[in-house]
């Protein structure tokens, strides 16, 4: 084992701080208060994207024929590490990286494939997740929204909710019900989100401008050929996009940044001194630091082109554990950061409350751990 | 010892109840998480409610009672520093009190604006002033904690020194924040319980995954012990009772706010659910006195004297 990075990924983790440095706005930070999914961050991440595109920053690790400069996984760590550390200047594109464009690659035709990849590496395209429903949420094998062959084309009649980047996006990854059999009866859609008959509805939150919607479909006519994996493979295929999702965010690397300045904030003010705020202190980094160690190794997994299996449930886990433990450190001593002029701190306290909801609640990843990882018999249904 | 209520408590608690019947639903909030109502608390002070500490067959713990029960509503009133803080200083001092810790200027205060009765309270004793315009600084529309807060920007030079020590005064605010705290987390438990009670996934209430269960019934014990240590601390007057009261509740809400929202899924993410009228309001209480180690250490100092 050595747990030093290499000096070439220094050097690419050094390039890309460069690159940020000398490429976001002076006043990115007070900025970046609008959110990730703000219209007006997703109207800056359409031209920054590109900008990283041109730099081949963008996708460093798919491979070349589609675009990237076919580094590893441990440089998309890396390069996830480095967007969260500057407050995610990417908006939803992130998910293009995570888990949109590996899925496409592994699952799409050759037309769509075709279609999406170019626009996707250009860095001007947004996607939204149409996934979770009223009544199906972490049941979401439960879902409801229909789509009917007619003809050549599918009709959609049904809702959807939480959808982040609705209002914004080009295209929902949507997940219709086609049969009554639960998991084998979901077919997805790639549905353009000016089809006639979608209505977006913003959702007053917590956690900032313009972060989650309902979505309407009301006769909804999709081509056929919209149709993503044959009929009935959603749950295969999502299977595949979630264990992406999931692994795609270094929450870990955010909540440790946050501590860091929390930390310096209470020095300046000449309050890092009592023993009841230093061992708080270091109960969070070591809580960061666990949950960075745990997202390492599954990264190694898939560096030796192992299945990441349960395990990567467990470093989600953990990960929430110390998202929950900063935002918590700093609303106790930098309670001021809730307010106004910290706004990464407050950043970090809005995106700290949705780690253990979003991408699969945290309850049903320790359910996963007990099941996957110690092998429990499962609760009776 | 009698942990009943007496039948002139009975009957304060019912008044309040009945008056506060108008204002226990939720209006819909879109913008400031910030939930106020001047009706409310002229009725509140028009009765005569936030001086009952003063009345001595009814005394702190009916102060400490009536915190708790306010707490429980949608609106943020302060009540917690008028009731328990102010007789201890000068009942006639202008609403809302708001009470500062010497040195803590970096700190957003609760219900600070034009006109509010400030206490710093520190090295230097008891202090209080009127607060004019020009001390004020906004602290946004967008401040996540539930209550109305502001930044004082400097201490004028005329005060009124307070002739009690600050001991005392930092005794009743932990009282205050105890029983404040208790309120919000009966509040905020029994949204949540609701809410899981209806809510159905894989086809039962999710209530019924003992998984939840456990967490919610870890709550109960932790609320009920809030609520009964911040009533203790108001009727012995006791010092480290105070601590160990607010210490408890500090623990409580950290250990709490973030399940609940938890719980609620992406539900306990909107404005939608008032949820987190009660949470924010805990965390902003959760930052009081120098958060939960200060107060640990203030009960062990007290119960077992000062580190040498
Ligand atoms: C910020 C944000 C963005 C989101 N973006 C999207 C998006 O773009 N697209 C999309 O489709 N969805 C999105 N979601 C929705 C997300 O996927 C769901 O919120 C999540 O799957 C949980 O579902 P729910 O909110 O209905 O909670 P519920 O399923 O109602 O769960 C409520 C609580 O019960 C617990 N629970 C549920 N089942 C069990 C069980 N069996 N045992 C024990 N506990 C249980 C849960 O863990 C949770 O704590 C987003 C959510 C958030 C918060």
């Amino acid at each position: 084992m050595d747990f030093n990075w290499t000096e070439d990924q220094q050097a690419f983790r050094q390039k890309l701080h460069d690159f940020l440095a000398s490429t976001l706005p002076d006043d990115w930070e007070e900025f970046s208060k609008h959110g990730p999914a703000s219209p007006a961050l997703t109207e800056f991440a359409r031209g920054f994207c590109r900008q990283l595109a041109e730099n081949g920053m963008l996708f460093p690790h798919w491979p070349k024929e589609i675009g990237g400069e076919g580094l590893g996984p441990w440089e998309q760590q890396i390069l996830a590490e480095v967007m969260w550390e500057w407050g995610e200047p990417r908006g939803g594109q992130y998910m293009n990286v995570n888990w949109i464009g590996p899925t496409l690659v592994k699952y799409g035709t050759e037309a769509q494939k075709a279609k999406y990849l170019p626009q996707i590496a250009s860095g001007e395209m947004l996607w939204c997740q149409g996934f979770s429903e009223p009544d199906s949420g972490s049941d979401l094998a439960s879902l409801r929204t229909r789509a009917v062959l007619d003809g050549d084309v599918y009709r959609v009649n049904g809702q959807k909710i939480w959808t982040s980047y609705a209002g914004l996006a080009d295209t929902c990854f949507l997940l219709t019900r086609t049969s009554d059999d639960r998991k084998k009866g979901i077919t997805i859609l790639l549905v353009p989100m000016d089809t006639p008959g979608i209505v977006v509805r913003q959702i007053p939150s917590l956690i900032g401008e313009g972060d989650i919607h309902e979505v309407f479909f009301d006769d909804v006519v999709v081509p056929a050929s919209q149709r993503f994996g044959e009929e009935g493979q959603a749950w295969e295929i999502i299977g595949f996009s979630l264990k992406n999702e999931r692994l795609g965010i270094p929450r870990y690397h955010l909540a440790r940044t946050a501590l860091d300045r929390a930390v310096a904030l209470l020095q300046e003010a000449g309050e890092f001194s009592r023993d009841a705020v230093r061992i708080e202190a270091g109960k969070c980094a070591a809580l960061c630091e666990a949950a960075r160690t745990a997202n390492y190794a599954i990264v190694q997994r898939r560096v030796d082109g192992l299945d990441v299996g349960g395990e990567s449930s467990s470093a989600r886990y953990n990960t929430v554990m110390a998202e929950r433990a900063v935002a918590e450190f700093i609303v106790e001593f930098v309670p001021e950061a809730l307010t106004e002029g910290q706004p990464y701190l407050k950043m970090h306290h809005q995106r700290g409350i949705v780690a253990g909801i979003a991408a699969g609640a945290a309850e049903i990843q320790l359910n996963i751990i007990a099941s996957d990882v110690l092998q429990l018999p499962r609760e009776p249904r | 010892m009698l942990l009943s209520l007496t039948d002139d408590q009975n009957q304060i608690l019912d008044f309040v109840d009945t008056l506060t019947k108008p204002y226990a639903g939720v209006p819909l909030h879109d913008t400031s998480l910030a939930l106020t109502s001047d009706a409310l608390d002229a009725e509140l002070v028009e009765g005569g409610f936030l001086d009952v500490a003063a009345i001595p067959e009814l005394g702190a713990v009916t102060a400490a009672l009536l915190v708790e029960k306010l707490a429980r509503l949608p609106f943020a009133v302060e009540s917690a520093a008028t009731a328990l803080v102010r007789p201890l200083l000068d009942p006639e001092l202008p609403r809302p009190l708001c009470l500062i810790e010497e040195g803590q200027l970096r700190k957003p205060v609760r219900f600070l604006k034009a006109g509010a009765t400030v206490v710093v309270v520190g090295k230097s004793g008891v202090r209080s002033f009127t607060v004019t315009d020009d001390l004020v600084r906004d602290a946004g529309d967008e401040v996540l904690y539930a209550y109305p807060m502001a930044f004082l920007t400097a201490i004028p030079a005329d005060v009124r020194t307070h002739d009690v020590s600050a001991d005392e005064v930092l005794r009743a605010w932990r009282v205050g924040l105890a029983a404040e705290s208790a309120g919000l987390l009966a509040a905020a438990l029994q949204s949540v319980t609701t809410y899981l009670s209806e809510r159905k996934q894989f086809g039962r209430p999710l209530a019924t995954f003992q998984a939840l269960r456990h967490r919610l019934a870890e709550a109960q014990v932790m609320t009920n012990g809030a609520y009964w240590l911040a009533m203790r601390a108001a009727g012995t007057g006791d010092a480290g009772d105070a601590a160990l009261a607010a210490l408890h509740a500090q623990e409580a809400a950290k250990r709490v706010a973030y399940d609940y929202h938890q719980f609620l899924g992406a539900m306990g993410m909107t404005l939608e659910h008032p949820l987190h009228l009660w949470t924010y309001r805990l965390k902003a209480l959760s930052g009081e006195l120098g958060g939960r180690g200060e107060q640990a250490l203030a009960a062990a100092d007290t119960l077992w004297g000062a580190a040498a």
